[in-house]
């Protein structure tokens, strides 16, 4: 940590105010800060004897512990080789074929599937799961990160990882270039220095990554595919992608005259954005397996390793002075300060804001144009309407997004950002369209009657006379669809997005630490939702006849 | 002014208006009565085409509004009505239930609009409610100013439906005024009702409806004094006596009591007395029930003179020879005696039957 003392001094006081707070929140959440071992479960006698193995290991320069020779395992210590977790509780990344490794070499073990390495690194230090697989320079960068943490030596299996590339006719040609200048790299030794680079065991913040936004673009435009992997890839601080692979990628532009665009995926899209040619590449680590070779196309491995296990280390003693205060003004100091970080989350808020308000926009635009469409009973309007509400409320945002991302608007280059405005007009749009119906409905049949009886047409009578009295009836939904609407988006970051969630997941993959990343989202989506209402309120103030001023009502009049 | 030629009405199974024939003349002031469903409120609805009728034709002022291509918005601004729930707007103030048309359709100033709502708020008794909300107004001032919102439109005909039924009795008197100066002002209009007095009263010309369509059409002289019909006679002999029989212990109360409650409204029989009668009807039929003579059926006649403001109740019903005055229920008798100016028990030994005859 390169902070001087007052700094430090400063963050611990905050770390205070913010233990004060915690403890009313949630304990549970402490689990997560609680690098201290606790002994929950009694390990069995094979554990004994299995020190050489692990110091094997430790000799590693990966190892924070400041006397390698004397480590001593205790006793009661968690899994200590892979036989110990046989019948344990692996946790493996959802899309990753980490799952078959654990199977083929622990066919009792049960696994538990995440989405994220930090994730995975949470449910381990709160013990919901025994060990996790990786890759193993992931590994290696969490164990950096957590000093409770560490790698078993032995491989589950031996992997090779390789850009991958859609299967077309040109994806073939970029395969087969990329591969070229991936195996000269390895001649030349720059491959080597590379991994030396990414690989080791120091903060991943401290290392430069090249600037590829200024590349010329001679050649045209490489558009490439991530996602959060440290340290073959990972969203660095001014939101740009940096890692290992990343910077292979940067380096094959600069030769063949590319400019390059990356967009930062969740794992279980990726892929399926590679074979819809959403990107002309990817890379984040994939590992080659025949498999995934009959739907996408491999390059020359950039790395070969193999996936590894990783445990809780009981024997980790927290150094002098760390305790429960500095754990927190760490957490924060990697959360918001380190790299800037709290730009990230302004950069998030900003987009959750634009999707959300722009769906609220048009969504209820079209829930008002569908209104009047149906309004007067035509069978046709009503019917179509019917079925897109049917259809739009009938499936889970996520699964709505996404099909409109890859099916629907497959061959179109169009942003998530855009594709995520879509599909959240689409569902707000229903939404405002059900709460007209119901709203409408219930304003008396009588008033309609009066006001036909005073010689008005249908569209007029609507609009002067049921509508104003429907609106203040509609307001509480109203607003509980925007508490949900602002809720719901949180999934756009399957569709490439970056909104508060995926930021809060970025940094929480590189800092493996949940407790601020998640507060600090959940926090911030209260205050969203809350501006949103406010205003919302206000709006609702205006339209609510019964609210107007004296001098209002009579404008226009003299009294006499 | 308007003419129904053929005019029909079918709801699904049921035929309303069958053959619904006649002609409004300018100035008339019709009553519509006659029982429930017989189509009354339905041959309102009609004539304003709020209900558009299923067959036949409607002339007004020579223009027949039932044909396909007519624009029966221009008709409706000719005609006001009246509904019995008011329908007045309620997000907005009372003057502004009385502009809001002017301006929307007539289009007239605001301050027109205004000056005009002013004035027929005075006309209503509703000076100084302006800026009221409706829901700020009880049931009678409510149809008071649906009416001043009407006027305001000058209308050529006005349509009452049933204008004071969803009232409660105390403000019945306050609208039916209203109604009857606009009839002293010469205004062409028809008028729903259930209360016969003011049928009576406020009319030129009654229509009885009855058989799907206009049964008997005439003043109310002829219509109330000496109606020419079979069934118009049964309704006007039936408006002066209630005549029921309660087959035995078990019935359903409520509806005999409903039963009179609707004579008593038919008949305008002042509140007090209502409500004795319902309080003699339920104590008489507890004396009897609860005595020897559960398994007799009871025969209730209830007959009120308007002119003496005297209402008759005669019980009979069979088996030996009982008083009510010897009931075991001394309580429900003691309620009954306070009620009545006199009490008389008959018994006719021939025929098995005690005769009961109260005068309240």
């Amino acid at each position: 940590m390169s902070l001087s003392e007052k700094k430090q001094k400063m963050l611990k006081k905050i770390g205070r105010y913010l233990c004060t707070m915690l403890l009313l929140v949630a304990p549970a959440a402490m689990a997560s800060f609680s690098s201290q071992p606790s002994n929950i479960v009694e390990a069995s006698a094979a554990n004994n004897g299995n020190v050489s193995s692990i110091e094997g290991f430790v000799s590693d320069s990966l190892w924070k512990s400041e006397d390698n020779e004397t480590l001593v395992i205790e006793p009661k210590s968690k899994a200590k080789t892979m036989a110990d977790l046989e019948n344990g509780n692996i946790g493996v990344l959802t899309g990753s074929n980490h799952n078959d490794h654990v199977k083929n070499r622990l066919p009792n073990a049960e696994l538990s599937y995440f989405n994220t390495l930090s994730d995975m690194v949470a449910a381990l230090q709160s013990r919901k799961i025994d060990a996790f697989a990786s890759d193993d320079p992931s590994g290696r960068n969490v164990m950096a990160q957590h000093r409770d943490i560490a790698m078993l030596p032995e491989m589950l299996e031996n992997l090779d990882y390789a850009a991958v590339f859609p299967k077309s006719v040109k994806g073939g040609e970029l395969c087969d270039q990329f591969s070229d200048f991936v195996t000269s790299l390895n001649e030349n030794g720059t491959l080597k220095t590379l991994q030396s680079k990414w690989f080791d065991a120091s903060d991943l913040s401290q290392k430069e990554m090249m600037d590829y936004t200024t590349l010329p673009s001679t050649n045209g435009t490489l558009r490439l595919g991530t996602f959060q992997n440290p340290p073959f890839a990972f969203t660095s601080a001014n939101l740009n992608a940096a890692g290992y692979d990343v910077e292979i990628v940067a380096l094959f532009c600069e030769e063949k005259g590319y400019s390059l665009e990356t967009i930062d995926y969740s794992l279980d899209a990726i892929l399926a954005s590679v074979i819809n040619e959403n990107v002309d590449m990817a890379v984040a680590g994939f590992s080659v397996t025949e498999e995934r070779k009959e739907s996408i196309h491999f390059s020359t491995p950039t790395y070969s390793g193999g996936t590894a296990l990783l445990v809780l280390d009981d024997s980790y003693v927290p150094a002098e002075g760390d305790n429960f205060f500095t754990m927190i003004a760490e957490g924060f100091e990697k959360t918001f300060i380190r790299e800037d970080r709290w730009r990230l989350f302004v950069s998030g808020i900003i987009t959750t804001l634009i999707i959300t308000v722009l769906s609220i926009i048009f969504g209820t635009a079209l829930g008002f144009a569908v209104f009047l469409a149906c309004r007067r009973g035509n069978k046709v309007a009503n019917g179509i309407a019917r079925f897109f509400v049917w259809l739009v409320q009938g499936m889970p945002a996520v699964v709505l997004i996404m099909i409109l991302y890859y099916i629907v608007f497959r061959s179109v280059p169009i942003a998530g950002e855009a594709i995520s405005i879509i599909g959240f007009t689409l569902i707000f749009g229903s939404a405002v369209f059900n709460m007209l119906k119901a709203g409408v409905a219930t304003v008396d049949k009588g008033q309609t009657e009066a006001a036909f009886a005073l010689g008005y047409r249908d569209s007029k009578a609507f609009f002067r006379i049921i509508l104003p009295q429907a609106l203040p009836h509609m307001l509480p939904t109203y607003r509980g669809e925007i508490t949900s609407l602002i809720k719901a988006t949180a999934i756009v970051g399957y569709v490439a997005v970056q909104d508060v969630t995926k930021i809060g997941d970025i940094i929480r993959s590189r800092t493996f630490e949940p407790f601020f990343p998640l507060i600090t989202v959940a926090i911030l989506y209260f205050v969203l939702a809350g501006i949103l209402i406010f205003i919302v309120n206000r709006l609702g103030r205006l339209i609510d006849p019964k609210r107007r001023k004296k001098k209002k009502l009579l404008k226009g009049v003299q009294q006499r | 002014m308007i003419e129904l030629i053929h005019l029909q009405k079918k709801y699904g199974q049921q035929t309303p208006l069958n053959d619904v024939n006649t002609v409004i003349n300018d100035g008339d002031v019709i009553s519509v009565i006659g029982g429930s469903g017989v189509g009354k409120s339905t041959l309102l609805r009609c004539i304003n085409m709020i209900d558009p009728p299923t067959g036949g034709t409607i002339l007004f002022n020579g223009v027949d509004i039932t044909a396909p291509k007519y624009d029966v918005t221009q008709a409706r601004r000719k005609m006001g009505m009246v509904f019995q729930s008011f329908n007045l707007f309620g997000h907005l103030t009372v003057i502004e239930n009385i502009m809001l048309a002017q301006i929307d359709i007539l289009k007239r100033s605001r301050q027109e609009a205004y000056d005009k709502g002013v004035e027929l708020l005075k006309l209503v008794g509703l000076a100084g409610r302006e800026l009221s909300y409706p829901d700020e107004l009880s049931g009678g001032q409510k149809q008071r100013v649906a009416i001043a919102r009407t006027l305001a439109m000058d209308p050529e005909v006005i349509l009452f439906d049933e204008p004071t039924s969803a009232l409660d009795p105390t403000m019945v008197g306050e609208v039916q005024a209203v109604i009857d100066k606009l009839a002293k002002m010469g205004k062409t209009m028809m008028i729903v009702t259930h209360e016969m007095n003011f049928a009576k009263s406020v009319a030129n010309r009654i229509f009885f409806m009855a058989e799907g369509g206009i049964y008997e059409d005439g003043t109310p002289e002829q219509i109330f004094e000496k109606p020419q019909k079979e069934l118009t006679k049964r309704f006007i002999f039936g408006l002066k006596s209630l005549d029921f029989e309660i087959p035995g212990p078990e019935f359903d109360f409520y509806a005999y009591v409903n039963k009179l409650d609707t004579y008593c409204v038919e008949n305008c029989i002042a509140n007090a007395t209502q409500h004795h009668m319902r309080l003699v009807f339920e104590e008489m039929l507890l004396v009897l029930l609860t005595s020897t003579l559960e398994k007799q059926s009871i025969r209730v006649t209830v007959d009120y003179s308007d002119k003496e403001k005297k209402a008759e109740m005669v019980f009979v019903y069979g088996g030996e020879s009982f008083m009510p005055a010897d009931s075991e229920n001394a309580l429900s008798y003691s309620i009954v005696s306070k009620m009545t100016k006199s009490l008389v028990h008959h018994y006719d030994e021939q025929q098995g039957l005690n005769t009961v005859t109260i005068i309240l």
